[in-house]
C-alpha cells in the first residue's frame, strides 16, 4: 500500500472502524430505515382517528430520532470515511474511483435527507391542526421515509461488490459494480430487518412514553407488533435468500468468522443462539400483537438489544467472509492488489513501498527490516499488542516455547493455504526471514509499535523520490531526463 | 528538499478533471456558508447570553440564534460530504498521505463534531432548565463554541498539509502539523470571515418581517439589534482584509502564480464598494442599514467565489509538479506490475513442464506445510512424528483430517479440511508417508 501507514497498537485498526460502522448501522436500521415509516403511519392513524394522543406521541417519538440521527448517526456516518481512508486508502480510494457517482447521487439523496427530517421535525408544531395541513406535513413524512431507504439501497450496492465484483472485473462500469450478485438480496435482507428493528425499537420507546395512559398503550403497542410482525416474516424470507446467493467458499470461512480460531467448534451452537433468538423476538411480538397490554417492557428492550447484537454480529460475518480480500478478487485485505503481486514476490515489498525507510534486508537489519515488513504487510488487520495483536496468535500457535523464525516462516510461506481467509504473503524471501526474525523478537519483550501519526515518514531515498522503475524504460515520459 | 512521489489508484478517474475541479469549488464553498453560519452563530449565542445577564431581552436573542445553529449545522455536515468525495478522488496520494500524517487528530473530528451537536441540542432543548444555573447555562455555550473552533483548525491543518509533500517528512504527529507556516493565519483569516458572514447573516435575519413577533423583545429594539450586528460585520471585513494580506505575504512560494495573485486582487476589490456602502449606512445619518444590502451581499459573494477560485488555483500551482510526476511513476509501476506478472506466467508454464514433484506434493504444501515441518514439532507435530504414528495408515490421516480432535495439551486443535476430496486427501496421506 503506497501511502503513510497509520496505526493504532491499542484497540486495533479494524476495531476502529468496526465500532463505527456497526453503531452507525444500528442509528441508520433502527432509528431511520425502520423508524420513519413508523413515525409517518402513527401520524396518519392521528388524522384518521382524529385523537391528538397518536399525533403527540409520533412527535416525541420523532425528537428522538432527530437528535440522535442527526448527531450520532450523521458522524459515525461520515466516521466511516474517515477510519476507512486512514486504515486502508488503497481499498476505499479504488472504490471510490469506481463509486464516484453512485456516492454522489448517494450525497444528493443525503442532502434531501437531511432537509426533510429538518421540515417533518422543525414544521411538526406549527403546520396546522386542519387534517388537509396534518396530510400535507405527513407528505414529508413519506418522503423522508422514502430517502432515508435510498441512501442505503445506495450504500448496499458498494458493500455488495466489496464482497464479489461479478462482472465489474471484465466491465469496470459503475453499472456493472451496482448490479453485483449479492445486491437485490442483501437490499431485501437490510430492509426487512431494519423494518423490524425499527418497529421494535419504536416500541420500546412508546412503552416508555405512554407509561400514563395504559389504554392508548395497548392500541398503538397492537398496532407497531402488527406491522413489525409482517415485516419479520417478510425477513425470515429475505434472510434464506440472501444466504442462497452468498458464494460457497465464503460460507466456509463463516465458523472462523463469527467467533474466533478457537472457538470454531462453537459454530454450530451460535447457530442455534441465532435460530432462538430470533424465535423470541418473534414470540414477543406474537403476544404483543394478541396482549399487548401484557408484555413486560423489559421483553421489548431484550428484543432490541438482542437483534442490535444480531446486526452487529451479521456486519461482522459479513465483514470476514469477504476475506482474504478486501474487494472480492481484486484486492487483499493487506491494501495490496492480486495484480501487484508477482512484482512484490520477485523484487520485494520494500523495494516499493515509498514510505518504507528500508530497502534491503541484511544480516544486521533483520529485526528493524522485519518491522518494515509487519507495517507493510501485517498491520491493516494485526496490532503488536493490542486486539488480534500478533503477538496473541504467536502464543496460541507455539506456546512459551521459544518462537523460531523458520518455523514461523514455514507457517507463513503456506498460510493462505490453511487459513484460506489470510492473504498470501507478498514480499519475498528475505523479507519472510526478517519478518519472522522481528516476529520471534517480540516474544519476550514487545517494542511499542507507531503509525505514521506519530513517527512521521521517513526521509525520501532514492527510490522514494524516483519515478522510474528498474531497468525499465520511462514509459511515462520516454524522452524525458532520468532523474 | 525533495518530496516522496507515491504511485495513484490505478483506476481512471471516474469524470473529466476539469468537472471534478468545478464541482469541488463549487461544493465547497456552500459547505464553508454553512460552516460559517453554525460557528458564528454559536459565538453570537454565547456573546448574547453573556449580554444577557445584563440585559434580559439578550438572553431572547441567544435563543432564537440558537435555533439557526442546531439547523445550519446539520447542513454544514451534510454539505461538507461532496468537497470531501471529490478532494478524496482528485488528490488521492496527498490527501490521504496527510491525513495519515495527523491520523489521530484527524479521527478525533469525529467525536468532536458530535459533542459540539449533542451539546448544541442539550443547549437548546433544555434551554428552559438550565436558565436559572448561569454557569451552567453559558458554560455549556461556551463549550460547545470552543470545540465549534477547535474543529476548523484540524481541517485547516490537513488541507495545507497535503498541498506541501515536501513537508511531509518533517512531520510528527499534528501539533508539528499545525505549526507549519501560515496554518495559524489562515485559521485567524478563516475566524474573520466566520464572523464577517455569521454577523451579515444575522443583519439579515433580524431585519426580516416575522423577527419581531419571534422575538418579543420588552425593551430593547431591533434597530439596535441590526447595528450590534452590522459593527461586527463592518469590524470583521476590515480585519479579514488585514489577515488576508498577512495569509498572502506568508504563503510559500510553492503555489504561487501572477495568476493567483490577480485572482486575490480581484478578490479583494470586489469588497471595497461594500465596505464604503457599510461604512455610510453605519456613520451618515439618514441612511439606513437595508440601503443597497443586496449589492454588499453580492460583492461577498463575488468575493468569496473569486477566493475560493484562488485557492483552488493556489493548490494546483502547489502540486502540479508533484502531480504529474506521481502520474508518471503510476504509468511505470504498471509496467513493472505486467512485466513481472508475465514473468511469474511464464515460470509457472515452465515449472509444469518440468514437474517431477510426486502426487500429493503441492496440495500438501498448500494445505497442510503451514502447521507441519518435516523435522521440527511447529504447531503441529512434524511428518517424522506422524509417519512414526500412522505408518502404513494412509486411511487413518484421511480419518483423523475429516473429523480432527485435540490430542496434545500444548498445541491447537487442527482446523477440518472441507474444500478436499476423499482422493485429494488420501493422496496427501499417501504423499506424507512416503516422504
Amino acid at each position: 500500500m503506497d501511502f503513510p501507514i497509520f496505526h493504532i497498537d491499542f484497540i486495533g485498526n479494524r476495531m476502529l472502524i468496526a465500532v463505527d460502522a456497526i453503531l452507525h448501522v444500528i442509528i441508520n436500521h433502527a432509528l431511520a430505515v425502520g423508524a420513519l415509516p413508523v413515525i409517518a403511519l402513527l401520524e396518519f392513524s392521528g388524522i384518521r382517528t382524529k385523537d391528538p394522543r397518536w399525533d403527540r406521541l409520533a412527535y416525541r417519538l420523532l425528537k428522538v430520532i432527530f437528535i440522535i440521527t442527526t448527531t450520532v448517526g450523521a458522524l459515525t456516518g461520515v466516521g466511516i470515511w474517515f477510519s476507512a481512508s486512514l486504515i486502508n486508502p488503497a481499498a476505499i480510494g479504488s472504490l471510490i474511483r469506481v463509486f464516484f457517482w453512485g456516492w454522489f447521487v448517494e450525497w444528493i439523496v443525503f442532502v434531501a435527507e437531511v432537509s426533510l427530517i429538518m421540515a417533518y421535525f422543525l414544521s411538526w408544531q406549527s403546520s396546522g391542526r386542519t387534517p388537509e395541513a396534518k396530510l400535507k406535513h405527513l407528505r414529508l413524512g413519506i418522503f423522508l421515509a422514502i430517502f432515508s431507504w435510498i441512501t442505503m439501497a445506495i450504500i448496499v450496492a458498494i458493500l455488495g461488490f466489496m464482497m464479489d465484483p461479478g462482472n465489474w472485473m471484465s466491465e469496470r462500469t459503475l453499472i456493472s459494480g451496482v448490479l453485483n450478485p449479492m445486491y437485490f438480496p442483501q437490499l431485501a435482507f437490510r430492509t426487512t430487518l431494519a423494518m423490524v428493528m425499527g418497529g421494535i425499537t419504536m416500541i420500546c420507546l412508546t412503552y416508555l412514553f405512554t407509561r400514563n395512559d395504559l389504554p392508548f398503550r395497548t392500541t398503538v403497542l397492537r398496532a407497531i407488533s402488527s406491522w413489525s410482525g409482517i415485516w419479520m416474516l417478510a425477513l425470515i424470507i429475505a434472510s434464506v435468500w440472501y444466504y442462497q446467493v452468498i458464494p460457497q467458499h465464503m460460507l466456509a470461512n463463516i465458523p472462523v468468522a463469527v467467533t474466533t480460531q478457537e472457538y470454531v467448534s462453537w459454530n454450530s451452537s451460535l447457530k442455534w443462539l441465532l435460530t432462538i433468538g430470533l424465535s423470541f423476538v418473534g414470540w414477543v411480538l406474537w403476544s404483543s400483537i394478541r396482549h399487548p397490554g401484557q408484555v413486560h417492557g423489559a421483553k421489548y428492550l431484550a428484543s432490541v438489544l438482542l437483534l442490535f447484537a444480531m446486526l452487529g454480529q451479521f456486519e461482522r460475518v459479513r465483514e470476514f467472509i469477504r476475506k482474504p480480500f478486501i474487494i472480492g478478487n481484486y484486492m487483499y485485505a493487506n491494501g495490496i492488489r492480486v495484480e501487484d503481486y508477482p512484482l512484490l514476490q520477485r523484487d520485494g515489498i520494500l523495494q516499493h513501498a515509498t514510505y518504507a525507510g528500508i530497502r534491503e534486508v541484511t544480516a544486521d537489519n533483520k529485526v528493524a527490516a522485519g518491522r518494515e515488513v509487519f507495517e507493510q504487510t501485517c498491520t491493516r488487520c494485526h496490532t503488536v499488542n493490542g486486539i488480534n495483536s500478533i503477538r496473541g496468535q504467536l502464543k496460541t500457535m507455539y506456546g512459551d516455547k521459544p518462537w523460531q523464525p523458520e518455523v514461523i516462516a514455514a507457517y507463513i510461506e503456506n498460510m493462505h493455504g490453511a487459513r484460506y481467509f489470510m492473504p498470501p504473503f507478498p514480499g519475498n524471501k528475505a523479507e519472510l526471514d526478517a519478518l519472522c526474525v522481528y516476529l520471534a523478537s517480540q516474544q519476550k519483550r514487545a517494542t511499542a509499535f507507531n503509525g505514521a501519526q506519530t513517527n512521521g515518514i521517513p526521509k525520501p531515498d532514492k527510490i522514494s523520490a524516483s519515478t522510474v522503475y528498474g531497468t525499465l524504460p520511462n514509459l511515462a515520459n520516454p524522452h524525458g531526463e532520468q532523474q | 528538499m525533495t518530496a516522496p512521489i507515491p504511485r495513484d489508484i490505478p483506476l481512471p478517474l471516474p469524470a473529466p478533471e476539469g468537472l471534478l475541479e468545478i464541482l469541488l469549488i463549487a461544493a465547497f464553498l456552500v459547505h464553508i456558508l454553512f460552516v460559517h453560519l453554525m460557528i458564528g452563530g454559536s459565538m453570537f449565542s454565547l456573546v448574547c447570553q453573556i449580554r444577557g445577564l445584563k440585559t434580559p431581552d439578550y438572553e431572547k436573542l441567544a435563543y432564537r440564534i440558537m435555533q439557526t445553529v442546531t439547523v445550519n449545522k446539520s447542513l454544514a455536515v451534510v454539505m461538507g460530504v461532496a468537497p470531501l468525495l471529490i478532494i478524496n478522488t482528485l488528490y488521492t496520494p496527498q490527501f490521504y498521505a496527510s491525513s495519515a500524517l495527523i491520523g489521530d487528530m484527524w479521527m478525533a473530528v469525529i467525536p468532536l463534531v458530535t459533542l459540539a451537536f449533542l451539546l448544541a441540542y442539550a443547549h437548546k432543548f433544555w434551554w428552559n432548565h438550565f436558565l436559572n444555573i448561569p454557569e451552567l447555562h453559558i458554560g455549556i455555550a461556551a463549550l460547545e463554541t470552543v470545540l465549534f473552533l477547535v474543529i476548523p483548525l484540524i481541517f485547516m491543518t490537513n488541507v495545507n498539509l497535503m498541498l506541501f509533500p515536501e513537508y511531509w517528512p518533517k512531520v510528527t504527529g499534528f501539533f508539528s502539523a499545525m505549526l507549519l507556516p501560515n496554518v495559524l493565519l489562515r485559521y485567524l483569516h478563516f475566524v474573520s470571515a466566520t464572523v464577517l458572514f455569521s454577523s451579515l447573516f444575522f443583519v439579515w435575519w433580524t431585519g426580516r418581517k416575522t423577527f419581531r413577533i419571534e422575538v418579543q423583545f420588552s425593551e430593547l429594539r431591533v434597530i439596535d439589534v441590526r447595528r450590534f450586528f452590522y459593527a461586527f460585520a463592518f469590524g470583521a471585513t476590515i480585519f479579514q482584509i488585514l489577515t488576508g494580506l498577512m495569509v498572502f505575504v506568508s504563503l510559500p512560494a510553492q503555489g504561487m502564480s501572477w495568476e493567483f495573485t490577480v485572482l486575490l486582487m480581484l478578490g479583494g476589490l470586489v469588497v471595497l464598494p461594500a465596505i464604503w456602502w457599510m461604512w455610510q449606512n453605519l456613520t451618515r445619518p439618514g441612511h439606513l442599514l437595508d440601503d443597497n444590502f443586496k449589492q454588499i451581499l453580492t460583492c461577498f459573494a463575488c468575493a468569496a467565489i473569486v477566493m475560493g477560485i484562488a485557492r483552488h488555483d493556489y493548490r494546483e500551482n502547489a502540486l502540479e509538479d508533484h502531480k504529474a510526476a506521481i502520474a508518471e511513476k503510476t504509468i511505470n509501476y504498471q509496467a513493472a506490475v505486467k512485466e513481472a506478472s508475465e514473468e511469474a506466467q511464464l515460470a509457472a508454464i515452465k515449472a509444469k513442464e518440468t514437474d517431477i514433484t510426486l502426487p500429493g506434493a503441492t496440495a500438501f504444501n498448500q494445505n497442510c506445510a503451514a502447521c507441519h515441518h518435516a523435522t521440527l514439532p511447529t504447531v503441529g507435530p512434524a511428518l517424522e512424528e506422524i509417519n512414526a504414528i500412522y505408518a502404513n495408515d494412509p486411511a487413518g490421516i484421511v480419518a483423523w483430517t475429516k473429523s480432527p480432535g485435540k490430542k496434545r495439551p500444548d498445541s491447537m486443535k487442527m482446523p477440518g479440511f472441507p474444500q478436499l476430496s476423499d482422493a485429494e486427501l488420501m493422496m496427501i496421506s499417501q504423499y506424507m508417508l512416503s516422504h
